[in-house]
Parts: C-alpha cells; structure tokens; sequence
C-alpha cells in the first residue's frame, strides 16, 4: 500500500467513527432518555474531596442507595444554603465510609447518615467491594486522574453514548438474554431506565420509568430476587453490640473535633419495609443505635409529612417525591432535631 | 500517565504540536524531555527525584567508565553505578519482601523478631528505566559504545515518555543516534504511528480490560474449588489479558514515538504461536529477554563453559528473569517453570542432534532489538521475518504452538496468583476431575474468553511470520479504514478509560 493509501484508510477510519458515533448518539438521544453520568470511583473522590467545607457551608451525606436518590439537592442547598456533598452509595454499607471519615482528622463537618438496617448492620452488602476501592481511590488519586476526570466531565456532560452503566459494550452484551448458568450468581439487571445519575450524584428515575408500570414491576422483581437469597440471620449479641461500639467510636471522634453526626431512615414500602421491619425491629436496632451512640434520628414514620410514600418500586423516591421528602426532611432537621443549617435558611 | 486516559490524549496532541513548531532542534529536545518529566510526574511528583538522581549518576559514571582505563578504578566505578541502580531497585522493589523472609527465617530459628511492615511504594516504571540505565554504564565499561556527549540526549534516552514507564526496554544505540539529528515524522509515519496507537488501545481497552479482565478476577478472585471449565477460562482469560495488556502498551509507545519521527524497538511477534519456548522467549518481551541474555546469561558463560553450565545460566538467567517481575516467590517458580522448559527443550536437541533452531540465547542475535514495526525504516525482505524461523506452518508445528500455549498458560497460573496455595488450588482444578468444584463463571463470560482465545491463537499462527504494519500495508485502503473505525468506536464504547497496565506494577 502507499502513503497515500494508508492516509485515505486513515480518513477513512475517521470517517466511519464519526458517523457511527454520531448515529449512535442521534438514536440514544430519539429514546428521550436524559443525560446520566458514570458513579464510579472518579466522580466519588470528587465529591469526598469536598468535605472539608466549614461546617456553617455544608452537609455530608452518606448511606445507601435511598440518599441518593430521595434527596433533591437543588431542593437542599435552595432551603439552606448548605452545599450537600452526597457520597452514599448503592448497595453498600455506609460504615464503611463513616470510618473513613472518622480516620480523617480535616473532616469537622456535618455529617447524615441515611440508615438501610439490611445494609447498615449487615456484615457485608453486595457493593461494599466497590465502596472500598472509592475510598482507595480518593486517598491515592494521581494528578492524572484528576485532570481526566475533568476532561471526562465535559464530556459525559454533552454526549448520552459515554453512559458506562448503560451504554458500553459490555453493559450492552450483558443485556443479551443468555441463559443463567446453573448454580452461578448472576447479577440481575436493572432497566436503563430506573438510575439515572446527576454530577452531584443524586439519583432518579426517568419519566419513562415512572410512567411503565412493567418497568417498575421489573426491579421489584429484582428486589425480591434479593430477597429469595439465602441471607445470614440478622446480627444479635455481641455482633451486634460490636457494631454498635463502632459505629459510635467513629461518631465520638467526629463530634470531639466539633462535627455534627445525626442518622435518617429513608422511607421505603410494600414488601420492602415489611421485610425490613420484620428483620430489623426498630427497637431493637434503630431505636438501640440512637441511644448507644446518643445522636438524634429522624425516622420518617414519626413525621407525617414523610411517612406515606408510596415508593414505585418499594424503596426509593421519585423525583418529585425527592423534591417533598427533602423539603420536610430540612423543616424537620430543624424544628424537631435543632440540626444547625448553613446561613440561608438561619435567616429565614 | 496512562496512555488510555484523557490526560494522555491532551497531553500527547501538546507534545505533537510543539514537535511541529519551527523550532530549533535542541529546543525541541528540551520540550520532549519537560514533556517525558511531566508525563513521568503526572503519576507522583516526588519520585521524579529518583529519576534525575539515576540519570545524573548513571551520565557521570558512564563517561568516567568509557575513559578511566585503571582497571581497579573501573572496577569500582561500575560498581558503584550498579550499586546505586539495584540498590534504588532493590530496596523499592524487594525491601518489603526481602525483611519478610528473614523474618521468616529467624523465626524458624527461635528468633522472636516481628519488625513493622515497611510502607514503601514502588515507583512506576523503576524496573524499566534501571534496566535501561543499567545497559548504559555496563556498555561503557565494555566500551561496546561510546559515552553519551551530551546530558541533554542522555536525560532523553532514559526519559523519553514513550518507553519511560513500561518499556519497551531500549539500548543506548538504538535511541541516542536518533537524537543527534533533528527528527520528525513523515505523513506515513505519522498515520502508521497513529494506527499503531489505536491498536495498542484497542487490545488494551476494549481486549484486556473490557473483555478479559473480569471473567481472569473472578476466577482467581475465587476462594474455593472451581469446576475444571472455570478453572481454564480463567487462567485462558489471564493469557489473553496479559498479552493484549502489554502488547497493547508496547504497540502505543511505539506508536507514540513514531509519531515524534523516532522508532523504538519491537516487543512482541505473536508469541502464542511460538513453537517450544526458545521461539517463545524470541517473540514475548523481546526487549527484555534480550537485554538478559546479553546482561546476564552470556557474562554467566552462556553456552560456551560445557552443556550443564549451560543448563545452570538457563535456569540462573530465568529465575531472576521471573524476579525481575514482583517480589514474590510465586514470580520466581514462574521464572523456574520456563527455564526448566528452556532446559528439557535444549536437552531433546541435543539428544537428537538435529536442532536446526538455535537456543534462546546466542550471541549476535541482533534482530531481536532492531525488529520494529515500522517497515519504512528498517525493510526486512518479504516474508524473511523472523529471519532466523525454521518453523514453517504445517500442522505438526500447529501442534507443537498448541502445546507450547497448554504449558505457557501452567505458568501463567503461578504468575497470577496471589501465593502459593491459590496456585495449586487452580492447577487442582485445571488438571483433577473436580465435580464438587463451584462454577463461578457465566456462559456469557465463557462464551466471550473462548472466542476470543480462539481467534488470538488463530491470528498468531497465521501472522507467525511476519508483522502488524506490513500486513496493513497489504490490505485494500477501504478494508483497513474499516477495521480501524471498528477498532475506534469499539474503544469510544468500551468507556473504562483509566485502568492501570498490568506492567506497571513491575
């Protein structure tokens, strides 16, 4: 082949890319699905690089998935002028991250701690694995990574095909109907779209989701599939107890530095808060939490202004249900928890 | 900084540009040497120090080697340059491992000795440019060539970001002449070295990572018994993670640096086509298994002190080969696995008398580090490449590659595994009849690791003979745009930019 020749392919390769990649977007972009970004470990450390905010100027939120999705950012930082900095994640133990917190002798801030009692006191959640390599990644983040992120940003920000959960290549194959192996455990599949992500990683639903109910029937069926699993008997006892003195060595050490610590129980319903409620009886777990480790609690069954969501597909907000939940949930941090808020709502 | 990140493609269209500029020559090197800092600092600033530090060293020690000509003094100088590169090496790389055997050892002898465990990082790349600087100042001693003139080249020829990090290893001769007159590439160049970059990403990205690095985790992620399919998949998956992930970084840095005008020596030809480990070592890590050969197995004697000293620098050479890549005695049994192979391979040649193929390691075999992909600059004659196979495609060879891959991939099991006993608790499940062993495995996964395995050997054999570029160059304009376009959108959807080369770690 000639120069020529190999420049022509070149163009050529060019050429085509462009035009598939283009295609491919054009075709996403007629499915009305909106912009979502990758929650992996980059945009992670992004956020846990912001909690050394002064406390008057920020919140801290971690937890499962429930706080990602049921609370509404705009909604937060317009009532309060707190900047929320959200760093719960899905189907993990949010003790891992109050740890990491706590080893952090710059973090002084205000801290919420969204309780999922199967996730909370359970000895390991599924996606405490990628919890870990978060926090690993934050304290080993290179000047690299860094500017990538950045690069990534803009990016993700304009084009709808850079969804990794959704649109990459193996999420796509992954999506082929191949039969389950027997005996092997295959990670269900959540519809694309149930979890959209915000930069601020807030959470939601798409319009679509919430208007299919089959789409909905879906990932209850999932939840139920988690369900069905053989799970280890709630911890009782000493385990128990061993939790407990964690949990509350890590919250003793924010509150020496001055920081605020105070935990939520984000709503859920149907099926889900039967079996949550059944397997962890709130006296014996919640109520047991709050006294041992002497921090306030709001549990969203106290507080009628929270208490009757009917969570689409048991355990999450939508987005307007996101927008009501936090607006109460600010109005009762303050009157009924004395939870001290940034300048904005101080003023009101 | 990784060549499959944003930063890199940034930072390279930089460097691209400012190489273009009219500028004088010496201002362009100086921009690649700021460019190859920035590109080595981009990971963690502070060990750059050690970088200038075994430059500068290395630089004054080698000019004072090439014209000291007191032996003792000599002597002395060129220990001191390998004192002060295995020492840097020895102690980043081995600290760790070293204090935790002698732990060991005292404790066997009633010693009650549990000191802290050292928290040491190791720098990226370390084992690369000490090897790299460590050729230098031996070279200056043998006067095999002469000292660098300026501090200026020989900074570049350490640095130069292309190789810096994870090879391929290079000589001072292959680079440093390159250096003396201004370099730039041509258009061909240019689009042969931007083709060269998409293949190094595509094996890396969408290959290593998206497609085998999940099913070889959780395969040797897995803390029980596995089903005999599983246990292969994995170990399958492993072979082809390894390759794409290596051949994919060389075929980038090669890329990289054609795309500067330079031409840095090739790394890989299609090694799981080998036939028998003499071809294998001739085809994997070629900068590598050169450099040891001429570094270590040959100042050991090589083949010239009688068949069983040969045998003893075989395993030597090998061993340490195997160390060079982790401080971890699982790395040394994988080094052991392929010098025995080497050994009994050597042995039926002699016995039978009729080896045509010479042995691993013979003085003078210079194609190895002048191979390259680029065919503009180093025109090898159709179809003589590899010039020294004597290995013609027929099924026996066929055969023979297959059962050179069945034992290359044992090895691969002591290589990834993380101690001993998931070693053997894999090699139980590969070779022992495990029904009670957990699949852990999806059809899917096994379905994507087999065709893919299948198609890497397939393409080796068939490509056994000759290189990535010229076979491009044979292909219809239209059929290459549209591999390389695939190549493209494939990387663009495989969206998992930013996961280390498995090699840095060495």
């Amino acid at each position: 082949m000639q120069s020529s020749n190999f420049a022509k392919a070149g163009l050529m390769a060019l050429f085509l890319s462009v035009i598939a990649l283009a295609s491919w977007e054009f075709f996403l972009r007629k499915t009305d699905l909106p912009i979502s970004y990758d929650d992996n470990e980059a945009l992670w450390a992004d956020k846990r690089a912001m909690v050394y905010e002064p406390i008057n100027q920020a919140t801290v939120f971690i937890g499962s998935s429930r706080i990602r999705y049921d609370l509404d950012i705009p909604t937060w930082q317009n009532m309060t002028g707190d900047h929320a900095i959200q760093l719960g994640n899905d189907g993990s133990n949010p003790r891992l991250v109050l740890d990491d917190l706590a080893k952090d002798e710059k973090f002084k801030g205000k801290l919420i701690i969204d309780v999922t009692e199967g996730l909370f006191f359970g000895d390991f959640a599924p996606l405490d694995g990628h919890t870990l390599k978060e926090i690993e990644y934050f304290h080993h983040r290179t000047p690299t990574q860094r500017f990538s992120f950045e690069v990534n940003h803009v990016l993700e920000s304009k084009f709808l095909f850079l969804d990794q959960d959704n649109y990459s290549f193996n999420a796509m194959v992954d999506h082929i109907p191949v039969p389950t192996r027997p005996t092997v455990f295959q990670m269900p599949l959540f519809p694309v779209e149930f979890d959209g992500d915000h930069f601020t990683r807030q959470a939601f639903m798409t319009p679509r989701f919430l208007q299919d109910t089959n789409l909905q029937n879906q990932v209850k069926a999932i939840w139920a599939f988690f369900g069905s699993l053989p799970h280890p008997p709630p911890p009782s006892g000493d385990k128990l107890q061993a939790i407990f003195n964690s949990v509350k060595t890590n919250v003793d050490k924010i509150r020496d530095r001055g920081g605020k610590v105070i935990f939520v129980r984000t709503p859920s319903s149907g099926p889900a808060w039967m079996g949550e409620s059944h397997g962890f009886p709130r006296a014996e777990y919640w109520d047991k939490l709050l006294s041992f480790t002497g921090c306030k609690g709001i549990y969203f069954l106290d507080f009628p202004a929270i208490s009757n969501f009917q969570c689409p597909e048991w355990s999450h907000l939508s987005p307007d249900q996101a927008v009501i939940y936090t607006n109460n949930l600010v109005k009762i941090l303050q009157e009924h928890a004395e939870w001290p808020m940034g300048n904005k709502l101080s003023k009101l | 900084m990784l060549f499959n990140s944003y930063t890199f493609i940034v930072f390279f269209v930089i460097v691209l540009i400012l190489h273009n500029l009219p500028f004088s020559w010496k201002t362009k090197k100086i921009n690649l040497l700021i460019a190859s800092y920035i590109f080595y600092a981009a990971w963690n600033p502070p060990f750059i120090l050690l970088l200038w530090l075994s430059t500068v060293v290395d630089y004054f020690v080698g000019k004072a080697l090439y014209t000291q000509e007191n032996k003792h003094k000599k002597k002395l100088l060129l220990v001191i340059s390998l004192i002060g590169n295995l020492g840097m090496l020895c102690f980043f790389k081995y600290g760790g491992f070293l204090l935790e055997n002698f732990t060991h050892l005292v404790n066997l002898l009633g010693v009650n000795y549990h000191p802290a465990k050292p928290n040491i990082i190791l720098p990226a790349g370390i084992s690369f440019y000490t090897f790299t600087t460590l050729c230098y100042t031996i070279d200056m001693y043998r006067k095999e060539s002469k000292p660098v003139q300026s501090i200026l080249d020989f900074s570049l020829f350490v640095t130069f970001f292309p190789h810096l990090v994870a090879g391929p290893i290079v000589r001072p001769p292959q680079l440093v002449p390159q250096f003396l007159t201004p370099r730039k590439a041509n258009s061909q160049q240019m689009v042969q070295g931007l083709f060269l970059l998409s293949l190094g990403l595509f094996m890396k990205v969408f290959l290593a990572d998206g497609m085998l690095a999940g099913p070889a985790n959780t395969v040797f992620g897995s803390h029980t018994a596995l089903q005999t399919t599983d246990a292969w998949m994995g170990v399958l998956a492993f072979s082809g993670q390894i390759f794409f992930d290596f051949a994919g970084y060389s075929s980038c840095a090669i890329g990289a640096a054609l795309c500067l005008g330079f031409v840095l020596p090739q790394n890989f030809l299609f090694p799981y086509a080998a036939v028998g480990f003499t071809d294998f070592w001739r085809r994997w890590h070629i900068t590598l298994s050169s450099w040891l050969r001429d570094y270590l197995y040959i100042p050991l004697g090589g083949n010239r002190l009688g068949k069983y000293r040969t045998y003893l620098n075989l395993m030597i050479t090998m061993l340490l080969g195997g160390l060079w890549h982790g401080a971890n005695w699982t790395f040394v049994v994988w080094g052991a696995l392929h010098g025995f192979y080497l050994c009994v391979e050597k042995a039926f040649r002699d016995i039978k008398k009729r080896s045509p193929g010479k042995p691993m390691f013979v003085t003078g075999e210079s194609h190895l580090v002048k191979a390259s992909f680029a065919p503009s600059l180093h025109k090898a004659p159709e179809g003589s490449f590899p010039p020294e196979s004597n290995h013609p495609k027929t099924v026996s060879n066929f055969i023979l590659a297959l059962g050179t891959f069945f034992l290359v991939n044992v090895t691969w099991v002591f290589f990834r595994s993380a101690n001993f006993g998931q070693a053997w608790s894999m090699l139980h499940s590969m070779f022992v009849s495990n029904s009670g062993g957990t699949p852990v495995l999806t059809y899917l996964e096994i379905a994507k690791v087999s065709l893919i395995i299948f198609v890497l050997v397939i393409a080796h054999w068939l490509m056994r003979n000759t290189m990535v570029l010229p076979v491009a160059n044979k292909m219809p304009w239209w059929l290459l745009g549209i591999v390389w376009s695939v190549m493209l959108v494939l990387i663009a959807l495989s969206q998992n930019s930013g996961g280390a080369f498995i090699y840095f770690q060495f």
